[in-house]
């Protein structure tokens, strides 16, 4: 920034903290209204069978209970976002353990539960597909056996228990490796992990009069499900309203539907408000988890360093619907090709059917598995070739106005910044200080997501502005961050600014809280939104002082020139009195990033919009015995183009690689025989303060071209590294290679002692 | 089922109820009371979102039963600072920017209240030990830990408490 700023670029509290800390903001989970039935959901408890009956008599006259519907009650309708796949309700086939069979609404939550327990199921079960292995292949069952009849974006390549295999293709990869002097295969594991918001999926559902369903829940898209609800109710989109009240927790799992349609559903047969909200065990045996993946990474390079080629091929598990596992697929191909300059590129993406629940997107969707993948890789190359890691990343790195993978020119590329200052931080010159401990650093890039967003701004009568946005503010400050940069480009405080937000009736279209690009997009909106509006207040402090528009300034509040002045107060109650009020729409889209159309198919994501760079450091030892790591010391650098909140981005950064550190370390959601083993949170171990190391935020600023004062999406990013640095500092500390995520104890402890042996 | 009567103290006010014996005391504060301000997730006393005081104590109100409670003084979150007031502990956590999507943040800052009054010169392993019982997916409870330190030395200079309800 050439200019001082005001406001943008300060570490400011965010706007909603005095209503958190005093236990006053309302989330979806607090919702009720008077005369509210409480709902729960049957879910399956076989992996894969045929449905033979749901009989829901008994439960139906059970007391409390006041409507159980299943299949036969609801449209039969196929929805989904790439491929239409997914149902309400099973019908015919059970698809995995925890598909919804039947929902109840009753006067209490025990008397629902009661219900649930009174519906008789009769499923014969077939022999599940377990995972990607199995259904890949050939005597494999197919999960969807009417897969190539069902609705899907026409760009998918689909076969069979394949529902998206994305490639990108660049040069001759087979040149490539002949080029090279040395090749590289290795095979990488990761497991599911769960977002863990600790907010349950909640919709609390209500019709009226006119056949409007309204429903309040906490999700992060609620333009996106006031449409699939319409889809599934079989009703025009104007006639679905989705508020959301607040949000506990997002990172993706509240991207897709959740208990919307339910509550809506029940509320609809009761001719009551329902609420709908998941227990533990649903969110960990039926919610959009993190897909585990399968990545297989060949890499040519010469003696001296380069890389020459790259096929690479991740598979996701998808789960029993497709999902966002194409879409995820797509974006994969992109992180194997990582920010390197290879000129050679097979890469390819696959999201296969299983039985299981339908994975989805968790924060920086393939970004870990993918980067855990290659960043690994990479230091299993520089070892062999015994060469620095961090010099050979250096060696290869994309820079400034080199091509993507895909033929997107890059700009604005803070890597090999972040690159050393990360290794400066960490004290990379003494890479093993001691015996059992050891430095790694791992590197990657990240997409600030592109979609529209458009925003209404009002001048209140006292001269405060009313911001009126689509998004949801899912915890990350990202409203806080558009509000800055509102009140930057007005000359007002941000004190002098609420927010409404996220209600599909009343707030202008948001393409939604996902992908980074909240505070990026909505604080581009905001800036159209007040280039507008200071157009009006110029124009209408013209004709209230006389004084030409030209010779007029608004500023700190108030509009002078001449010798006059009117206060954005003043200006508004004219307005009021005889305009209808200061108001303004802004809007922005991300413009399109170009790329080589003929190096992609099957792909949804062929470039990634203002991307940002990143490296992680951490300094471990590994206990000889038990296997177990302690972090001494976790650095982030990360180029974030132009930090709008400095505070509110380092909080963004230590909670992603808190995530980034269960992923890493402890969390894997266990399956046997396609059903979930530790479905509470006593055996699904997320870190708590005792597990979480302090870590220490570099912030670099090569501003892009698009974003409001040069920022970059900075939500996302700070999870990815975590696994491949953990990995790579662990083989530093103990000289043995984990290939498969979590990285326990117990597996380091396995590898030590093979080693030894 | 039969209801009993129960008499709750809650946040200084006495408040009559009729609940089920089974009945928890996060069910009565959030359906019967409308204090939502305590949060629910887990129910099984794992994610600490639902941490009130009971005579003091930092507890999961998930698996205590309303019953157990009778004549006993209960603080919520509601009840932490006088309405339109900040507890120090609060004021740490603006400030510090320690929220984030802010579900955990009831809980969170009420186990802290009972650690602080047992330890009021407390250490970051401290706080960590204190707070290992409440899950924060969102902050990796980095500036958490920084509050609760910042707020115990406020608390120090000014020992006061913030409302006559949090006084145990």
């Amino acid at each position: 920034m050439t200019q001082a700023t005001r406001i943008v670029g300060h570490s400011v509290p965010r706007m909603d903290a005095p209503g958190k800390v005093t236990g006053t903001a309302l989330y979806a989970a607090d919702f009720a209204l008077p005369g509210m039935l409480y709902g729960k959901v049957l879910r399956s408890r076989e992996p894969h069978a045929r449905l033979v009956r749901v009989d829901t008599s008994r439960a139906a006259r059970l007391p409390g209970v006041r409507a159980v519907i299943t299949a036969t009650d609801v449209p039969d309708v196929r929805y989904g976002g790439s491929v239409k796949d997914e149902r309400v309700f099973a019908r015919e086939r059970i698809r995995f353990a925890g598909q919804p069979l039947a929902a109840v609404a009753a006067t209490s939550l025990d008397a629902a539960t009661a219900a649930l327990a009174a519906i008789e199921v009769v499923a014969t079960p077939l022999a599940p597909v377990l995972d990607v292995a199995a259904a890949l292949s050939p005597a494999a069952p197919l999960v969807h056996e009417a897969w190539a009849s069902y609705t899907a974006l026409p760009i998918l390549h689909r076969a069979g228990n394949v529902c998206n295999r994305a490639r990108i293709v660049v040069g001759d990869v087979e040149r490539g490796f002949v080029e090279a002097d040395r090749i590289f295969e290795n095979r990488f594991t990761t497991s599911s992990v769960h977002q863990g918001y600790t907010e349950p999926r909640a919709a609390v559902a209500q019709w009226d009069s006119s056949g409007l369903v309204t429903v309040w829940s906490n999700t992060q898209l609620p333009f996106e499900i006031q449409t699939t609800l319409a889809e599934i109710l079989q009703m025009p989109p104007s006639k679905v309203r989705i508020i959301v009240p607040g949000i506990g927790g997002g990172f993706g799992g509240k991207l897709r539907i959740g208990m919307e349609h339910f509550a809506a559903l029940l509320a609809m047969k009761t001719g009551r408000p329902v609420k709908v909200m998941t227990s533990s065990e649903e969110e960990l045996t039926a919610a959009y988890a993190r897909q585990p993946a399968i990545v297989e990474v060949k890499t040519g390079v010469t003696n001296d360093g380069r890389l020459t080629a790259r096929e690479a091929r991740l598979w996701f598990d998808t789960g029993a619907f497709a999902g966002s596992g194409p879409g995820v697929a797509s974006v994969a191909t992109l992180m194997l090709a990582g920010p390197y300059r290879i000129p050679n590129l097979l890469l390819e993406g696959f999201a296969v059917y299983t039985n299981k629940t339908n994975f989805g997107s968790f924060r920086a969707p393939s970004g870990p598995q993918a980067n855990f993948a290659v960043e690994s890789q990479m230091d299993i190359i520089a070892d062999a070739l015994g060469v620095d890691p961090l010099e050979l990343r250096l060696k290869n790195i994309v820079r400034e106005g080199e091509e993507g993978p895909t033929g997107q020119v890059l700009t604005a590329v803070g890597l090999e910044e972040c690159l050393r200052r990360a290794a400066d931080a960490i004290g990379w010159q003494d890479r093993r200080p001691e015996a059992g401990r050891g430095k790694g650093i791992a590197c990657g890039w990240w997409t600030t997501t592109g979609g529209s967003s458009g925003v209404y701004i009002k001048v209140n009568p006292d001269g405060t502005i009313a911001l009126n946005t689509g998004a949801a503010e899912i915890g990350t400050a990202a409203l806080t961050g558009a509000a800055q940069v509102l009140a930057e480009d007005l000359g007002v405080q941000l004190t002098d600014i609420n927010v409404v937000s996220a209600d599909t009736l009343s707030t202008p279209f948001d393409f939604g809280a996902q992908g980074s690009r909240t505070a990026f997009a909505v604080g581009n909106a905001c800036r159209a939104a007040v280039a507008d509006l200071k157009r009006q207040i110029l124009a209408l402090a013209s004709k209230h002082l006389g004084v030409e528009e030209h010779a007029l300034t608004l500023r700190e509040g108030s509009v002078a020139g001449e010798g006059k002045r009117a206060t954005l107060a003043e200006l508004a109650r004219i307005s009021q009195a005889s305009g209808g009020g200061l108001i303004a729409h802004g809007t922005f889209v991300a413009p399109p990033t170009a790329y080589d159309a003929k190096r992609v198919e099957g792909h949804v994501y062929p470039a990634f919009h203002s991307p940002s760079f990143h490296a992680h450091a951490v300094d471990l030892s590994v206990d000889a015995q038990t296997g177990e790591v302690t972090i001494h010391r976790y650095v982030v650098a990360q180029d974030v183009g132009f930090a709008v909140n400095p505070s509110a981005i380092e909080g963004q950064i230590e909670g992603g690689v808190a995530q980034g550190l269960g992923q890493a370390l402890s969390e894997e959601i266990v399956y046997d025989n396609g059903r979930v083993l530790n479905a509470n949170l006593t055996d699904y171990k997320m870190p708590t303060a005792l597990d979480v190391p302090r870590v220490e935020s570099i912030l670099v600023q090569h501003p892009s071209l698009v974003g409001p004062f040069g920022a970059k999406g900075v939500g996302e990013p700070p999870n990815i590294e975590p696994p491949a640095a953990i990995a790579n500092a662990v083989a530093s500390a103990a000289g043995v290679r984990i290939t498969s995520l979590p990285i326990t104890p117990e597996k380091v402890a396995l590898a030590l002692r093979a080693r030894a042996t | 089922m039969t209801r009993i009567p129960l008499s709750l103290i809650i946040n200084g006010q006495t408040h009559e109820v009729l609940a089920e014996p089974h009945r928890t005391l996060l069910d009565v504060l959030r359906t019967d009371l409308g204090l939502v301000g305590t949060k629910e997730n887990c129910l099984e006393a794992e994610c600490g979102v639902c941490t009130v005081l009971v005579e003091g104590a930092a507890v999961n109100a998930c698996i205590l039963l309303a019953a157990q409670c009778q004549g006993r003084a209960i603080v919520t979150i509601e009840g932490l600072a006088a309405p339109g007031q900040l507890h120090p502990l609060q004021q740490a956590f603006i400030d510090h920017g320690a929220v984030q999507c802010g579900y955990c943040i009831p809980g969170m800052l009420l186990a802290a209240k009972a650690y602080l009054d047992e330890s009021p010169e407390p250490n970051e392993n401290g706080v960590r030990e204190a707070l290992a019982g409440n899950l924060c997916r969102c902050t990796g409870y980095q500036r958490i830990i920084e509050a609760v330190l910042s707020a115990a030395r406020v608390l120090r200079a000014s020992p006061t408490p913030a409302s006559p309800e949090t006084a145990s």
